[in-house]
């Protein structure tokens, strides 16, 4: 699955570019998990509202 | 009063597409600190110790330029060679070389060049792609553009074809005289070759490689 | 809440908002214009050869072309400003003096590209004729002028919606308007490095078109589903959120399906593929809200009787301007989110790069985005400033309907096409060269789909002369209900 890196310049992006979509779905993953924090966070503002 | 639930409740989008919008945006500067450096112009230095580059520095020009295929990287590559003679020098010190690229990256925007040809594919799609234009074979020594202009030099072809683009039709679509002076047709023809030595990750597939199969040459 | 569109008489910034209007359609029939004079070259290379070359024509094509979108876009703020805040415009005489500067500049800027055309390989070219770079053309003095007219329009809205009532709407506005005017200045530089110099031209392009503006239609969406069909706000606004986090989400890097091959590292081969697949999905859900506030207010009004609906007899209340922002809202998927994501992964884009196949995705997604919701929005100006009720079609109005956006899909279809010929031909036969251009140029697909380009850009023509014909005489047809 982990591939030797190709690019010219070693640097954090290319060394996480280390095979199939590795690279994006990192990114992917950072971007969207927050995301179940701030449901957290209003799913209990909605219940002490109500 | 029945239980709202979170998917239908407009705080949480809108924190969540602020969030969204926010990290996207930083990565995005983040992305562009580590490639402003990778894209960076080399230097004279760089080339005269083989560091390969993205983009080369301008001296570039004095070395010979092939488009060649990397097995460790699955596509062609740039590969700057030995010296080569430009205009009849290979010699030109980084100012000069700066100077011609300048000048001619200043011409290929004030020529509008990018409103019919594309240039590392970006513009329009009216004449040909100029990204390797200083590798196709057809301005080399065997090449029908260079015989047609009648000079000994691909870059002496290149620079009379520019001067005078529609006395050298090569299609009933013509290239417009657009006063080109010899002075700019040679730095448009520095940017071409400099162009040439960018590393586009292997943008054009095959570009000058293919010679028979087609109409049965 | 529904009906304070119809306020139009008496307001100083829905009045500018008709001036922005009136000169954006203007420039709508230069880019059709000149689109038409680039097309015909394609057929007969002769035609004006070395007096208005194709360089010129297209360039004024697509300057025309983003200039009358932002005409139309700061006129859709001033128009809607009012109606969302509750209260005028501030700063609004500044709003209009602003105005005839932009429309000087611009005027200026056409007729030196029409005259001189090109300039000696100096700076001086770049700041007074052109920067030789597409879509952002515009010299480097009026690139000033515009970042003035922008910041003028910026403050406009800012200081209105901190005074007035600050909805949903107005926020993303706000958030929105200022990026797209701050992200142009990233275009206003010049560099010896080609792959520096496209990679923060993209920040431009790609960030206005890709991002700024997707969320600016869906603003301007969501107001026009309140006011055309009385959709629920609070419901509207939540959409609005999500396509927001969607668009932003996907597009900012997104950014990286134009770093595959211009210099810039490997990496980005996977952060614009994946990002930029997903920008499609905004797109759809965009189109899927849409059709679903127009079956739930049809619902509600078939339920409760004429009475109980917020718009007395009538569901849509603007039938050309809500047509467009159907159209707007398939189209955008289309054109924009079918279109784009054809080429969109790298595999692909390294042969279709530079082909026609990218003219048909920009002819179908500019169209199917922006100029389909901005002409609704149009329409929206009518009815107001007419004081009509309820707005019905008209035969010019259905006329240039069908026209423009048949014309545009034949347009697209036939660019499709010859990029086929080109990728095929040109890219996977020949190499990409000179030679191997001209060869996939003579084809016979590629030369039968240019004549068909020019019959369907002749089409659209002809429907832009009908909506022309209804924008001036509608207002006053008896037909609708005032």
């Amino acid at each position: 699955m982990f591939e030797a890196m190709t690019d010219v310049v070693p640097s954090f992006f290319a060394w996480l570019n280390q095979g199939p979509l590795t690279l994006t779905i990192f990114l992917h993953t950072i971007i969207i998990l927050p995301m179940f924090w701030i449901y957290k966070q209003e799913k209990a503002r909605l219940e002490s509202e109500s | 009063m029945a239980k709202k639930s979170v998917w239908s409740d407009n705080r949480f989008w809108q924190r969540s597409a602020a969030w969204v919008t926010g990290f996207a945006s930083i990565l995005l500067i983040w992305l562009t600190f580590d490639t402003s450096v990778q894209i960076a112009m080399g230097t004279d230095a760089d080339l005269q110790n083989g560091v390969t580059k993205r983009v080369p520095g301008p001296t570039v020009i004095n070395y010979k330029i092939t488009y060649e295929m990397s097995t460790a990287r699955g596509h062609e590559v740039p590969v700057i060679g030995e010296k080569e003679l430009f205009f009849g020098r290979d010699d030109y010190s980084e100012e000069e070389a700066g100077a011609l690229l300048h000048l001619g990256k200043l011409g290929s925007q004030t020529k509008n060049c990018m409103n019919c040809h594309t240039l590392l594919g970006n513009g329009a799609y009216y004449a040909p792609d100029l990204t390797k234009a200083w590798l196709d074979p057809a301005w080399g020594p065997e090449g029908s553009m260079q015989a047609m202009t009648g000079k000994e030099t691909k870059e002496e072809a290149m620079a009379e074809f520019l001067q005078h683009p529609s006395t050298y039709p090569t299609h009933a679509r013509m290239m417009p005289n657009l006063g080109i002076t010899a002075e700019e047709a040679k730095g448009l023809v520095a940017f071409l070759k400099h162009m040439s030595s960018i590393d586009t990750n292997g943008f054009p597939r095959n570009f000058g490689k293919i010679k028979g199969a087609v109409h049965g040459k | 809440m529904a009906s304070n569109h119809l306020t139009g008489i008496g307001s100083e910034s829905k009045q500018l908002a008709t001036w922005y209007f009136t000169f954006a359609i203007i420039l709508f029939g230069a880019q059709l214009l000149f689109g038409l004079v680039a097309a015909i070259q394609y057929v007969m290379p002769g035609f004006l050869f070395e007096l208005l070359d194709f360089s010129v024509a297209r360039m004024i094509h697509i300057n025309a072309l983003v200039v009358w979108m932002v005409f139309a876009m700061f006129g859709s703020v001033y128009w809607l400003l009012p109606d969302e805040t509750g209260i005028e415009t501030v700063g609004i005489k500044i709003g209009k003096l602003l105005y005839w500067v932009f429309v000087a500049a611009i005027v200026v800027v056409v007729l030196v590209y029409l005259i001189v055309q090109v300039g000696p390989a100096d700076e001086m070219s770049i700041w007074f004729i052109h920067e030789g770079r597409e879509y952002i053309e515009a010299p480097r003095w009026a690139d000033w002028g515009i970042v003035v007219v922008a910041l003028g329009f910026v403050a406009n809205l800012f200081m209105t919606g901190i005074k007035g009532k600050q909805t949903g709407i107005v926020t993303v506005l706000m958030a929105d308007m200022l990026a797209f005017a701050g992200l142009y200045l990233a275009g206003m530089f010049f560099t010896d490095n080609i792959s520096v110099d496209q990679y923060w031209w993209w920040w431009v392009i790609h960030l206005w078109v890709e991002a700024t503006w997707e969320v600016f239609v869906g603003a301007l969406a969501a107001y026009a589903l309140i006011t055309i069909i009385g959709a629920k706000r609070q419901v509207v606004e939540m959409w609005l959120w999500i396509e927001v986090a969607m668009l932003f989400g996907s597009g900012i890097l997104g950014m990286g399906h134009h770093y595959f091959w211009i210099g810039t590292p490997e990496y980005w081969w996977e952060i614009g593929a994946l990002f930029s697949a997903l920008e499609p999905l905004p797109l759809v859900a965009m189109f899927i809200h849409v059709l679903y506030d127009w079956g739930k207010e049809t619902g509600l009004q078939m339920a409760e009787g004429a009475e109980g609906h917020a718009i007395a007899g009538h569901t849509i209340t603007n039938k050309p301007a809500f047509t467009w922002i159907v159209l707007n809202a398939f189209g955008n998927f289309l054109g924009a989110g079918i279109w784009g994501f054809f080429h969109t992964l790298p595999q692909v884009n390294l042969y279709t790069h530079g082909t026609q196949f990218t003219s048909a995705h920009g002819h179908l997604a500019f169209f199917g985005a922006y100029a389909t919701i901005l002409i609704g929005m149009m329409y929206l100006a009518i009815q107001g400033t007419n004081g009509i009720k309820v707005l019905k079609h008209t035969k010019s109005s259905i006329a240039g309907i069908w026209m423009i956006a048949g014309g545009v899909m034949g347009m697209g279809i036939a660019l499709t096409i010859a990029g086929y010929v080109q990728v095929l031909v040109s890219r996977a036969q020949m190499g990409a060269t000179w030679a191997g251009y001209f060869d996939g140029q003579s084809g016979m697909w590629f030369s039968q789909a240019m004549d068909w380009r020019l019959i369907m850009g002749v089409v659209t023509f002809l429907g832009f002369a009908f909506l022309i014909k209804d924008f001036l005489s509608t207002g006053k047809n008896p037909v609708h209900e005032r």
